[in-house]
């Protein structure tokens, strides 16, 4: 069961499977993709990463036409995604009754990960296409199942740029070299500037980068809630895939800037940096703002593709490791967070964080869940974000890359304020009498994937070097030279990082605290209405709970400036709107005055016309 | 290696609630008073560790413990002087910064889980003061570990000596010793920027509900932050320190000078410190890094 | 000669050993009083020049604190109607132990210059423990720094146990708080 084409062959099958059993019992349909994507996982991570040397068979047999190839980077990616659809998938049964087409749901679950499988292991620009595209096609059907079909219509807008830039780049990428070989991208010597920007043209409509972020938050706030931890942890890797192409393994494009000895880039580069820049600073402004959980999530994953698409632009071996750790901290910080939301609304029915309050006292693993996962988002030890960020600090450093580094640390202290809002304003703080019959602590099926996924966060962080071990395969073959790694440190480019001893010094504070904590004298345990409130006699819980507008005075400095991107898309729109009004008025309508118009114009060209 | 992390932290404590009492003296001898004995910090946080309090529920102790557990974790790899340092090699400047972040994230997470919305008020204005004092010192840390090649602060702090007498960073970017003497008045959370604490006006914010234990570990999390900050600071900009002798002279001197600035100011409110902090600190800082690292001007 | 090296261990009873860590918290306590910032009435005015240049309570450790949950002391100052009496009622059940009540003002002690009003309370010693008053209408700042000096005088003897004396005799404080007040957490504030 190693061979890449027989995988994907039988997960098609199960898609199919899935919706013949859908058809009887939606929640056995999900059943199936449980199973498929488990299988997916498992077949790629022990063929692939356990078994050394790999044991992935590459032939294809069936569809001979359809070449496979093995890199290290497919299978880093690929892993990683299939990690996140099998975690996912557990949530589907509790999900799926609400949909209109549940037996199509699962059917295109399992179709869009037998597409990510086929984008990273294909060797045919072609098949890469054909694949990129299946795992679009069958997203864009999966987002109107859930609130709104609009944003499916903005899904579709984006994408079709994104596809098509990649198709001209297909094409060009022939041009240049003669074959379809995703290997000989390295190779291209001519159309070096087009084809980089037509790549980073498509990566940048899958991973919602500026400018092409204004599908990303309608999208994910809208669908349903499984697909949205989907597109977070692994659909939106397929952008950072198509970044790593066009960033690295293409030649460098443009001229080097170096200004006193730093810098050391080229202007391409640069420019993807500056952009990627204002990703992070975009995406954290806009999710402090917002009061949906699911946005302000969103807008949170926009803001981390921001620092991948820095840290790949930097050309650089310890900014690409960076990189592509942060693929995987991401995955894992963002899944966990998505499915905690999940898990709150399946009680609920709401995300919203002015109608929640004080789900702690009722759910608390979800909570812990949801802590490590944000503490691994912002970038804290000892958890996976930052070993990630610490990379992407040292080469940005490094560089001397000020506005770069500006906008940087600006995501990341900006990230404690938006990851601390749902804490606050949904976990903690008091409990709202309208909630508090119906919530109990998620079922043990949806607490399983949560636990997996906690653990996994703290993995990252105290123990990396397995994983780096990992990525340097990834980087080796990529041409630059690897990071350097100790037994438990990994050196940067200007300090030593050791995350195990932060990690043990963490536990041994916390051992100190805790002995203090218990010798001294017991507190008395109160109520949460019982509170210092100046001596009024408060008993509306509503009163006491600080949810809306939880940044206000922050939030006043930037609000007149947040709809310029999606007012100048409008505006686009419109103008695409007129110039089809013009064209139906010249050239598709039987107006009298146009017929004399065109008769006077082609009288005119008969009779003076060689003078003209 | 970790014994002497811990003393290091305990020792650490010791010299700021000492410092603190001392402080408040000079600052009642300004005000033509007496002001208290100089441990009167020592009596306060014993006081408190001795009263029976109220809690909420395990969110609110837990938080406490995780601050406090960070804080120590944070102090155990500062750096004294050029011998005592606990893990030599390891005291990378972004571990201070990020470690820092779990004190607060602890504290922030059992001030919420209190219950009272004024805890939540002060938790938002502590994260976005945070916000703006962060980014101009980032940009100036960066200056300083481009220009001495490395991130750790032993490293800094020797090549400053290595250089001579009053080497020191302060001197050589002075525009970003102003920027970094003024996030690190941010940092201790001292006036202008004392606008997450205001007794008055938010009823001390974060810490409302706390009283007895907790406000007993809140303190001492306190008085270790402001050591590990004013330890950077003195590490960073003043060279460091050969011996312990000149290490506690520097610290008094930063220590004092930040308190007597910050003695005269009344508090600006929150969006006020945001707008002050992008407006004329991060372009400072910016200057001050253009200037050092693309046109190569050091003094 | 009796030798020293066998002679037995006096051990501690548990009482003494409690009583010595009393002794030692009690050291803590009466150096490091935390007032609440609460004031009540007319003698309130006497606080600020306490706390200021002129008369310093600083050295004495005190220091004002903005919530009940962290003040040691609840300074009564002043007279007392019904409706403050309700809140300095939750007020001081919701300090945390040990704490003292010093009633500032004749006012506190029989009424002072209301006491024939009809809404204003005469003895808060019905109601609340009190440790320790100071007399006066107003009393002088100097008055105010020798009622603190004497409150420490008493924690430092023990006598200053007000909290227990609440805790012992809850009964009858509650049933004179809700003679006087009917409700004391009223529910519609509007008509109380």
């Amino acid at each position: 069961m190693n061979n890449i084409e027989l995988i994907i062959l039988v997960v098609l099958s199960l898609g199919i499977l899935a919706y013949v059993l859908g058809k009887f019992n939606a929640k056995l349909g999900t059943v199936v993709t449980i199973l498929g994507s488990f299988f997916v996982l498992i077949t790629l991570g022990y063929y692939g990463f356990v078994m050394d040397p790999q044991g992935l068979d590459m032939t294809s047999n069936l569809f001979p036409s359809i070449t496979y190839g093995f890199t290290y980077l497919g299978l880093f990616f690929g892993v990683i995604v299939a990690f996140t659809f099998s975690m996912v998938s557990f949530f589907n049964p509790f999900f799926v009754d609400k949909y209109k087409f549940s037996a199509a749901y699962s059917m295109l679950y399992l179709f869009s990960l037998a597409g990510t499988v086929g984008v990273f292991f294909t060797n045919d620009l072609r098949f890469l296409f054909f694949f990129f595209e299946l795992v679009v096609w069958t997203s864009l059907f999966l987002i109107p199942m859930g609130d709104s079909k609009k944003a499916a219509s903005w899904y579709y807008g984006f994408s079709a740029l994104g596809s098509f830039s990649l198709l001209f780049a297909v094409l060009l990428i022939f041009k240049a070299t003669g074959n379809f070989n995703v290997a000989s991208i390295g190779t291209v010597d001519q159309y070096n500037v087009a084809i980089f920007f037509l790549l980073i043209i498509a990566a940048f409509a899958k991973l919602g980068a500026f400018p092409l972020h204004i599908w990303l938050p309608k999208v994910l706030t809208n669908s349903p809630d499984p697909i949205t931890a989907l597109f977070s942890g692994g659909l939106e890797k397929l952008g950072a895939f198509v970044a790593v192409l066009g960033l690295v393994k293409l030649a460098p494009v443009g001229t080097m800037i170096s200004l006193n000895g730093y810098i050391n880039m080229t202007t391409a580069s640069y420019f993807i940096a500056i952009l990627g820049s204002m990703t992070i600073v975009f995406g954290t402004l806009m999710a402090i703002r917002q009061d949906d959980a699911k946005t302000l999530l969103a807008y949170s994953s926009m803001s981390n593709g921001g620092y991948i698409l820095v840290a790949l632009a930097m050309m650089n071996s310890t900014a690409l490791a960076g990189g592509l750790y942060h693929v995987i901290a991401h995955a894992l910080a963002s899944t966990g967070a998505f499915l905690a939301i999940a898990a709150v609304k399946h009680y609920t029915g709401t995300t919203k964080m002015k109608e929640l309050g004080g789900m702690i006292h009722k759910m608390p693993i979800t909570y812990l869940v949801y802590l490590i996962a944000i503490i691994s988002m912002a970038g804290i030890p000892p958890m996976g974000g930052f070993i990630s960020k610490w990379l992407i600090f040292q080469s940005v450093i490094d560089k001397g890359l000020i506005f770069v580094a500006i906008a940087t640390f600006f995501g990341s202290i900006g990230s404690f304020l938006y990851v601390f809002r749902p804490l606050a304003a949904l976990f903690l703080g008091q409990e709202l009498p309208q909630h508090r019959e119906k919530t109990k602590e998620a079922p043990i099926l949806m607490l399983i994937p949560m636990l997996i996924i906690t653990v996994l966060n703290i993995y990252t962080g105290v123990i990396p070097n397995f994983i780096l071990g990992k990525i340097n395969l990834v980087i080796s073959e990529l041409g630059l030279s690897p990071l350097e790694l100790g037994v438990t440190d990994i050196v940067g480019l200007n300090g030593t990082l050791n995350p195990a001893l932060i990690s043990g010094m963490f536990g041994i504070g916390v051992a100190i605290a805790f002995v203090i904590f218990i010798l001294l004298k017991k507190s008395k345990k109160v109520g949460l209405m019982d509170t210092y409130t100046a001596g009024n006699f408060v008993y509306t819980e509503a009163l006491l709970h600080y949810s809306l507008d939880f940044y206000a005075p922050l939030e006043r400095l930037y609000e007149k400036q947040i709809n310029i991107m999606s007012n100048f898309y409008n505006s686009v729109a419109n103008k695409v709107r007129e110039f089809g009004a013009f064209m139906k008025y010249f050239f598709f309508s039987n107006k009298p005055e146009i017929t004399v118009f065109f008769i006077m114009t082609i009288v005119i060209f008969l009779l003076w016309g060689d003078v003209l | 290696m970790i014994l002497l992390g811990v003393l290091v932290a305990f020792g650490g404590f010791v010299l700021q609630t000492s410092m603190g009492g001392v402080n408040r003296k000079i600052i009642a001898r300004l005000q033509k008073r007496y002001g208290p004995k100089w441990y009167q910090e020592f009596l306060d946080i014993f006081k408190l560790l001795s009263k029976r309090a109220t809690s909420h529920g395990w969110i609110f102790d837990f938080g406490v413990i995780m601050a406090l557990g960070g804080i120590i974790a944070t102090a155990m790899f500062m750096p004294v002087s050029n011998n005592i340092i606990a893990f030599p090699g390891y005291d990378n400047f972004f571990i201070f910064v990020y470690l820092i972040a779990v004190g607060m994230l602890g504290m922030a997470m059992s001030a919420s889980g209190s219950g009272n919305p004024l805890a939540s008020i002060g938790v938002m204005r502590a994260l976005t003061t945070m916000l703006a004092y962060e980014v101009p010192f980032m940009v100036i840390v960066l200056t300083i570990i481009k220009l001495s090649k490395s991130s750790s602060l032993s490293a800094i702090a020797l090549s400053q000596q290595a250089g001579g007498d009053f080497n020191w960073f302060i001197i050589a970017l002075p525009l970003g010793g102003v920027v970094a003497f003024i996030s690190l008045l941010g940092m201790l959370g001292k006036k202008p920027f004392e606008t997450y604490i205001a007794p008055a006006e938010l009823a001390s914010g974060p810490m409302v509900e706390y009283g007895g234990k907790q406000l007993g570990m809140l303190f001492i999390m306190h008085e270790i932050t402001v050591f590990i900050e004013v330890a950077l600071f003195v590490h960073l900009f003043l060279g460091g320190a050969e011996n312990l002798l000149i290490f506690l002279v520097k610290y008094f001197l930063v220590y004092a000078i930040a308190n007597l600035v910050s003695n005269v100011f009344g508090r600006f409110k929150i969006d006020q410190v945001v707008v002050f902090f992008y407006k004329w600190i991060l372009p400072l800082a910016i200057i001050q890094a253009v200037i050092a690292l693309y046109l190569g001007w050091v003094i | 000669m009796k030798s020293t090296r066998f002679s037995p261990v006096t051990n501690l009873s548990k009482e003494e050993v409690d009583r010595k860590w009393w002794e030692i918290g009690d050291f803590f306590r009466r150096n490091s009083l935390w007032m609440l910032m609460y004031c009540t009435g007319c003698c309130a005015i006497e606080l600020p020049p306490a706390m200021t240049s002129a008369y310093d309570m600083e050295r004495l450790g005190m220091g004002p604190m903005a919530t009940p949950r962290q003040a040691d002391v609840l300074l009564v100052t002043g007279y007392l109607s019904l409706k403050t009496l309700r809140r300095i009622v939750y007020t001081y059940e919701q300090m945390s132990e040990p704490k003292y009540v010093v009633g500032f003002g004749s006012c506190t002690i029989n009424g002072g210059i209301y006491h024939d009003s009809h809404a204003v309370i005469n003895q808060l010693d019905q109601y609340i423990p009190v440790d320790s008053y100071v007399a006066g209408c107003m009393p002088n700042t100097e008055a105010v720094m020798n009622g603190f000096i004497d409150l420490m005088d008493l924690i430092k003897n023990k006598k200053a146990d007000g909290w227990k004396r609440y805790k012992e005799n809850n009964a009858w404080y509650k049933k004179n708080q809700l003679d006087s007040l009917v409700e004391v957490n009223v529910h519609d504030e509007f008509h109380e």
